[in-house]
């Protein structure tokens, strides 16, 4: 069985960590999983720097921006993989824009994927009709899980449309938000994330967007199986460096 | 245009007609008929066909059964089925097509009935039978379709009909005609296709039929599609189901209309440059956009767009811009509309572009500097996508070009066929007839390109030049020479040519104009150059700054930067003496006065 699929299993609520790959040095990517993992960490998200990053606010851009100059790219990221699975277990999934991929060759970049042990891919610009029309075969050829997103305005039809073509979980976006906007949750989000749990859903649901210390993580899992936190994770790093991430880990769980 | 071969029976014949890859194939459910599918199932064919059934006032308890027993993707409802019937029969993941027989004549009125119900109409010939009586109705019947929903052409349609379809592809009312349903005409006996016949058909169609206009998925050729990110998904598809209704809409054509003549000064002359002509031994034509209010043939995009953004209940309007053309057409008609404004635009454009920055704050916008990445026109447009992704509701996106998800790159460019559109009769008075030999246009993203090109991409003997910044020269890694130096990817929300790395990281391109310097291209004109029906060229700064100069002098007509591009073709292309030459004067140089000065040193 796929780990994401064996992590969604287990009886506890999820943290999954964003970070951006190539950063704050080129060289950091495995250290930082390496850390993660060993920290408690539930779930890591790879992000796969890209020029031009729509769905990203500041912080993940800026970070991509300055990876990118860092020389990252997506061979140097699959050669640093490459015995990733040698020191850890957690489940891995890599988050980027279809561009690259689709330079890389999608059936390539999957293939390569599985290879290395990567369990699923997130991959905002791709659209879910796209994805089922061209690439699910190729994806699940290759044991590869895709995750979704919805938002507050996607309606629930779609939502059950996305959850039959879902065989992971689905990445609830907080609120019409690019990463990293959001400070704290209203009722507006919070009626929002009991709606979707009444509808039942096949796959579970992790939140994100705007998850950025114990209080926001609190709420957030209340209503869903876990969250995700990219920009604060990426803004601590920027701060205080790759080697208080234990630090950072507590801080969202305590 | 999409093919429906109907009346399948037989399992191998169905297996091999299913070779062809049809788009659609039928099977009736229906006693009568002499082609009555009455096997126990449809054999394994392609997922991409979708399985039709077709079925005569039938019971909806028959019709659902059938649906579910043979995974049918389309209903066909060929009796006298009600609004309220088919009405049952959405939600159901299922194609809902309408079929309606035309004799000598039909009174539309009845689709208004079946408007928000079902997905397609089919309109087949009158006679004994339902369906498949096989002759042809009167197609220019057609002509007053009043309806803005996709419909199938039916009744009677043979291999003799490929020359008439030719013809009725490239009127006015096949504008809607979605796909051509065939059925008797292809048969060695009822419900037994000729496999070669069918063949003949396909292959003639689109060999001659290249359609060069976006299909109903926003795809020109493999470019365009919508690739954007979840939280978009809701205005995009507003504007996607709304767009070609809203435009239909007498209303709105009235008031586009009125606005074209009284606001912005259409129509634009078209004005035979004598002086130049003769420079260049040809009749070379201008079309005038320039004189336009605001100064380019922008402003025709954003008064559409922004009539569109009111009739969709939009308060708060948004835009990208490089040089701050478009920028300045878009604060111009929110101005007029007292809406709230907010543009984009790089730092560094900002910086360069000091007076149409101030013509926009004189207008009441609000503008905002993109800060991120390279801080020019492709972080502009970022940051407007991330405005939009924030405020979902209330706001619409102005595009400022023919670029971005559809049904962008469509809407801009029916909003900018008005140029091409006039061109046609307003030739038709200089020389007597409507086609040139050639169009011209220079392409940035490519709304005055394709507004250009539009009512003559189906003329094969109108010639279609494309012209490209090239910047300081193709190799110099310092240019905009997209289908040359760009490769097929996703940028903006579309798949198109794009400059970039091969890691698939987005370029930054130069050129000395602003309105150029774009790293893609619009999905339509991707495919016009791989289909090899446009003709690409790329001119260097230096040879756009001198026809830009050379046409100041001989025509009195100081040109935008981007349109010295177009003009600078004739240096390099000789057309014979009797070629109609027709180019879009995108736009004034009066926003380039510093450039011309510094560059000339004047
Ligand atoms: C005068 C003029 N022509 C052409 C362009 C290029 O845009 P497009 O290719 O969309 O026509 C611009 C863009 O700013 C412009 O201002």
């Amino acid at each position: 069985m796929n780990r994401i699929n064996q992590k969604l299993k287990e009886d506890k609520k999820l943290l999954s960590i964003y970070f951006t790959a190539g950063y704050p040095n080129i060289d950091d990517t495995t250290s930082i999983i390496q850390d993660l993992e060993k920290n408690g960490v539930d779930m890591i998200e790879i992000g796969l720097p890209f020029s031009d990053p729509l769905a990203d606010g500041p912080t993940i851009q800026d970070s991509s921006t300055k990876a990118l100059k860092n020389g990252m790219t997506t061979d140097v990221l699959f050669t640093q993989l490459k015995d990733i699975r040698k020191t850890v277990n957690i489940p891995l999934i890599i988050m980027g824009y279809f561009n690259p991929m689709f330079q890389y060759g999608i059936e390539a970049f999957c293939k390569k994927c599985q290879e290395i042990g990567i369990d699923g891919l997130i991959i905002p610009d791709l659209p879910v009709d796209v994805y089922h029309e061209e690439y699910q075969a190729i994806f699940e050829k290759y044991g590869l899980i895709n995750v979704f997103l919805i938002t507050p305005q996607t309606s629930d039809d779609r939502i059950r449309y996305i959850d039959s073509i879902s065989n992971g979980f689905i990445y609830m976006v907080s609120s019409a938000s690019t990463t990293g906007t959001q400070s704290g949750f209203g009722n507006e989000q919070t009626s929002y994330f009991k709606r979707i749990g009444k509808m039942n859903l096949n796959n579970p649901q992790i939140i994100g967007f705007g998850i950025s210390n114990n209080q926001t993580f609190t709420q957030a899992t209340q209503y869903a199986k876990g969250a995700i936190i990219g920009s604060a994770f990426v803004k601590h790093v920027t701060n205080e460096g790759i080697d208080t991430i234990g630090k950072f880990v507590d801080s969202i769980c305590n | 245009m999409k093919l429906k071969v109907c009346g399948m029976k037989y399992q191998d014949n169905i297996q091999e007609v299913a070779t062809l890859q049809p788009d659609y194939l039928g099977f009736i459910f229906y006693e009568q008929s002499a082609r009555h599918f009455d096997a126990h199932r449809i054999p394994e064919i392609s997922n991409t066909i979708k399985k039709t059934g077709v079925f005569v006032d039938a019971d909806l308890d028959f019709v659902i059964k059938k649906i579910s027993k043979h995974n049918l993707k389309a209903v066909q409802l060929h009796g006298n089925e009600a609004p309220e019937y088919c009405k049952q029969l959405r939600g159901k993941n299922i194609e809902i097509i309408k079929v309606f027989s035309i004799k000598n004549e039909f009174d539309f009125s009845v689709l208004k009935l079946y408007d928000d119900i079902v997905d397609y109409f089919l309109f087949d010939t009158k006679g004994k039978l339902p369906g498949g009586n096989g002759y042809v109705f009167d197609w220019t019947i057609l002509n007053n379709y009043p309806s803005t929903i996709p419909f199938f052409l039916s009744g009677g349609i043979g291999l003799s009909q490929i020359d008439d379809i030719n013809k009725f592809q490239k009127s006015e009312a096949s504008k809607y005609c979605y796909a051509l349903d065939v059925n008797s005409k292809f048969e060695i006996e009822p419900g037994l296709k000729n496999i070669e016949d069918l063949k003949k058909f396909k292959n003639n169609l689109t060999s001659k039929i290249m359609n060069y206009n976006v299909n109903e998925k926003g795809y020109y050729g493999e470019f365009g599609g919508a690739f954007i990110p979840e939280m978009l998904y809701p205005n995009v598809e507003e504007l996607r189901q709304n767009y070609l209704k809203i435009m239909a809409e007498p209303d709105f054509k009235k008031e586009f209309n009125q606005l074209l003549k009284d606001y912005v000064g259409r129509p634009s002359p078209l004005y035979f440059a004598k002086r130049l002509s003769e420079k260049y031994n040809t009749k070379i034509y201008l079309k005038r956009e320039d004189l336009n209010h605001t100064g380019a043939h922008k402003i025709n995009n954003t008064i559409g767009q922004i009539l569109m953004a009111q009739r969709l209940g939009k308060t708060r309007i948004i835009a990208e811009t490089g040089a701050g053309q478009h920028g300045v057409a878009t604060a111009t008609v929110c101005a007029l509309m007292g809406l709230e404004c907010i543009v984009y635009m790089g730092e560094i454009d900002i910086a360069r572009q000091a007076p149409n920055v101030a013509r926009m704050k004189m207008l009441g916008a609000r503008v905002v500097p993109a800060l991120s990445g390279s801080r020019t026109l492709k972080d502009a447009t970022n940051e407007a996508i991330r405005d939009w992704i924030n405020n979902p509701v209330d706001t619409h996106y102005i595009i400022g070009s023919a670029i971005g998800p559809h049904p962008y790159p469509d809407m801009v460019t029916r909003f900018q066929a008005i140029v091409s559109e006039e061109i046609k009769w307003q030739l038709k008075e200089h020389e007597g007839r409507e086609n040139p030999d050639y169009v011209v246009a220079c392409i940035g993203g490519g709304s005055n390109a394709a507004g250009t090109y539009y009512h003559y991409l189906h003329e094969p003997d109108v010639g279609i030049i494309a012209v490209e910044a090239a910047g300081l020269g193709i190799e110099s890694g310092e240019s905009a020479a997209t289908s040359v130096l760009g490769k097929e990817g996703i940028i903006h929300g579309c798949k198109t040519l794009l400059m970039q790395t091969n890691d698939g990281q987005i370029t930054e391109p130069y050129s000395i104009s602003a309105g150029l310097d774009y790293p893609g291209v619009g999905p339509m004109h991707a495919h016009l150059a791989k289909t090899g029906r446009a003709e690409f060229m790329s001119i260097t700064d230096n040879d756009a700054m001198d026809a830009g100069l050379e046409l100041s002098k001989l025509e009195g007509i100081i040109p935008a930067i981007e349109t010295s591009h177009a003009l600078a073709i004739f240096k390099y292309k000789t057309f014979r003496p009797e070629d109609v030459v027709v180019l879009n004067l995108s736009g004034r140089g009066d926003k380039d006065l510093q450039n011309y000065i510094d560059y000339f040193k004047i």
